[in-house]
């Protein structure tokens, strides 16, 4: 009776210190995470201004129809679009097929690793920046696309042409990111095990058809992954349109949606129709992270 | 035979394919480098020349003067080490001491606790960034250090790597303090934190890294131009009229020194924080 007590003593001691331990954190989720977050959809439905001392007014729905029915959104919703799938496609078919390359190669594997990881280490301001000079006009691009394409002195516009400029971004990004996904798949084809390889190999399946008979369909955890990463990471790109623009590109092709609340907000200063795009934003970031969870779960439990 | 051959042939088909794609993504960093010390004229020749024919190491001079000579750069360089350093410090402090207490207290309501800490990952930082910048301002917290630190103390991410690295740390050892008479709060501090080193330093570089590319907050919250860091000063610098190039490249070489001397002494934890993010638990 007397030991019960202790212990039931003991444990109320400890579970007092678990509450303890985990405040901090329980404090400051609440104020830089779930608070901003209802207050950006709470503030979508008011004609919040910035700078403005007018008090806010509740206008229901307004906000999200001017917001839908303008062009300007439907222009950034295309802008983030485009990029999102033009990255996506490259990224992922670039970063498997080099990764199935290192996995194969018996020497080098941890230089090839490093190579393409690099650009990942670098700000992707800096990333971008470099680009930049590179695809002036007068540029490395240039040079190299026409010796490729055997077209000498042609100047195909990276930065001035609407299209291009579209295509520059996601060249920027996909070389950025390429090492880090190629690593990722590596870290997944490394998890398969090699007896299942071994008995492809005399039974007489060649690479090519092991590749994909044997190895793509047991790293579906890791690719399904992987794509979703890619999506969330797409969906939020900023940097690389931000110092374009501000180099002087045009705005209206690669107007993405985080650069559209940035604009909507710091620019146009309203606060109100900034939240609907960032609620709207959140809503389908939302889908592909409760994705990304479930995915990252059930390939726990596979392993 | 016939069948071994071929493959050695692919394997070395591919190992070409391989190296020549390294070398095609190693191009724009060796660019980098190499017009960092270039005259402006020289980065926009046909045909480009790897090497500088002529070497303009006063790039560099320029680069920390800036266009206007007032030496920002180094000020904004101080900002980013502080700002990313003192992140990184906290983010695996406060991650620690939360996925502790989740990993080893038993108590009514933890998991609740855990699921609303993870959900926060579904909450992506450029849906709350205005709301965040006006609470922020509303604190007076607009071109302060503390502005750009307090909204970055800690993360989810953090707080999961710490909780599923603690999980295994053996129960034994904590209770044998416990009976020594050691506190709960020395018990996290002497024997936990002390024990935490590969998890703690992968979170640390990571968080460093984060922080030193981070570009849309400090945009945000320090527009002056004492309190920009790194990011920010990069996009100013090159859409300024009068910018050389040359200085450009060596922005952008000063501004990757820190991060490539991470990534070379620590290339363990790089590389590592990509495998964590995918086992979650190793």
């Amino acid at each position: 009776m007397k030991r019960r007590e202790i212990v039931g003593a003991l444990e109320r001691d400890r579970s007092k210190w678990g509450w303890a331990f985990v405040a901090p954190g329980l404090v400051f989720f609440s104020i830089f995470s779930f608070y901003p977050m209802l207050n950006a959809i709470w503030t979508s439905f008011f004609n919040k201004r910035l700078l403005s001392l007018k008090k806010p007014t509740f206008i229901g729905f307004q906000n999200y129809q001017r917001v839908l029915g303008s062009e300007d959104f439907w222009n950034s919703a295309r802008a983030t679009a485009t990029f999102t799938v033009g990255v996506f496609v490259p990224l992922f078919v670039m970063s498997l097929f080099f990764a199935a390359l290192i996995t194969n190669m018996k020497r080098g594997k941890r230089f090839a690793q490093a190579a393409l990881y690099s650009p990942a280490v670098l700000s992707s301001v800096v990333a971008a920046l470099i680009w930049l000079l590179m695809l002036d006009p007068r540029g490395l691009a240039n040079q190299f696309a026409n010796w490729i394409l055997a077209t000498p002195g042609i100047d195909h516009q990276w930065l001035s042409s609407s299209t291009m400029v579209q295509v520059s971004t996601m060249i920027v990004y996909v070389w950025k990111y390429l090492g880090y996904f190629t690593i990722l798949f590596v870290t997944g084809i490394g998890k398969i095990p090699d007896s299942v390889n071994e008995a492809a190999l005399m039974d007489g399946a060649g690479p090519i058809r092991r590749f994909f008979s044997i190895t793509l369909p047991l790293l579906r955890p890791t690719t399904v992954l992987v794509s979703v990463m890619i999506l969330i990471q797409c969906m939020k790109t900023f940097s690389t349109q931000y110092l374009f623009t501000q180099s002087g590109a045009s705005l209206a092709p690669i107007n993405v949606i985080t650069l559209n609340i940035y604009n909507t907000a710091m620019r146009d200063l309203n606060i109100g129709r900034a939240s609907v795009m960032s609620t709207l934003l959140f809503l389908l970031m939302l889908g592909l992270t409760w994705i990304q969870l479930r995915v990252s779960r059930n390939s726990e439990a596979e392993l | 035979m016939m069948r071994r051959s071929r493959e050695t042939v692919g394997s070395i088909t591919g190992s070409l394919v391989l190296f020549a794609a390294c070398a095609l993504v190693l191009v724009p960093l060796v660019f980098m480098l190499g017009s960092s010390f270039m005259p402006a004229m020289d980065i926009m020749k046909m045909p480009y020349r790897w090497i500088p024919e002529v070497w303009k190491p006063s790039n560099y001079l320029r680069a920390l003067e800036g266009n206007d000579g007032s030496w920002m750069y180094l000020r904004n360089i101080f900002n980013s080490v502080l700002v990313s350093t003192s992140i990184a410090v906290s983010t695996v402090l406060l991650s620690s001491l939360v996925g502790y207490g989740l990993a080893k207290f038993r108590f009514r309501g933890r998991n609740a606790v855990f699921m609303a800490i993870m959900g926060t990952m579904m909450i992506p930082f450029e849906t709350i960034m205005i709301p965040l910048y006006l609470i922020a301002v509303k604190a007076g917290m607009q071109n302060s250090y503390a502005g750009l630190i307090v909204p970055f103390l800690m993360n989810a991410f953090g707080v999961f790597i710490m909780r599923q690295y603690l999980i295994t740390f053996p129960d034994e050892m904590l209770d044998a303090a416990r009976i020594d008479g050691c506190s709960e709060p020395r018990i996290f501090w002497d024997i936990v934190f002390r024990n935490a080193g590969p998890a703690a330093a992968t979170l640390a570089v990571l968080s460093f890294r984060q922080q030193w590319d981070n570009l849309l907050w400090p945009l945000l919250i320090a527009q002056d131009e004492n309190m920009k860091t790194i990011p920010a000063y990069i996009v100013k610098f090159a859409a300024e009229k009068h910018a050389d190039e040359g200085a450009m490249m060596a922005v952008a070489v000063i501004a990757s020194i820190p991060v490539f001397v991470l990534f070379f002494t620590l290339s363990k934890y790089f590389l590592g924080g990509s495998a964590v993010y995918q086992a979650g638990k190793e």
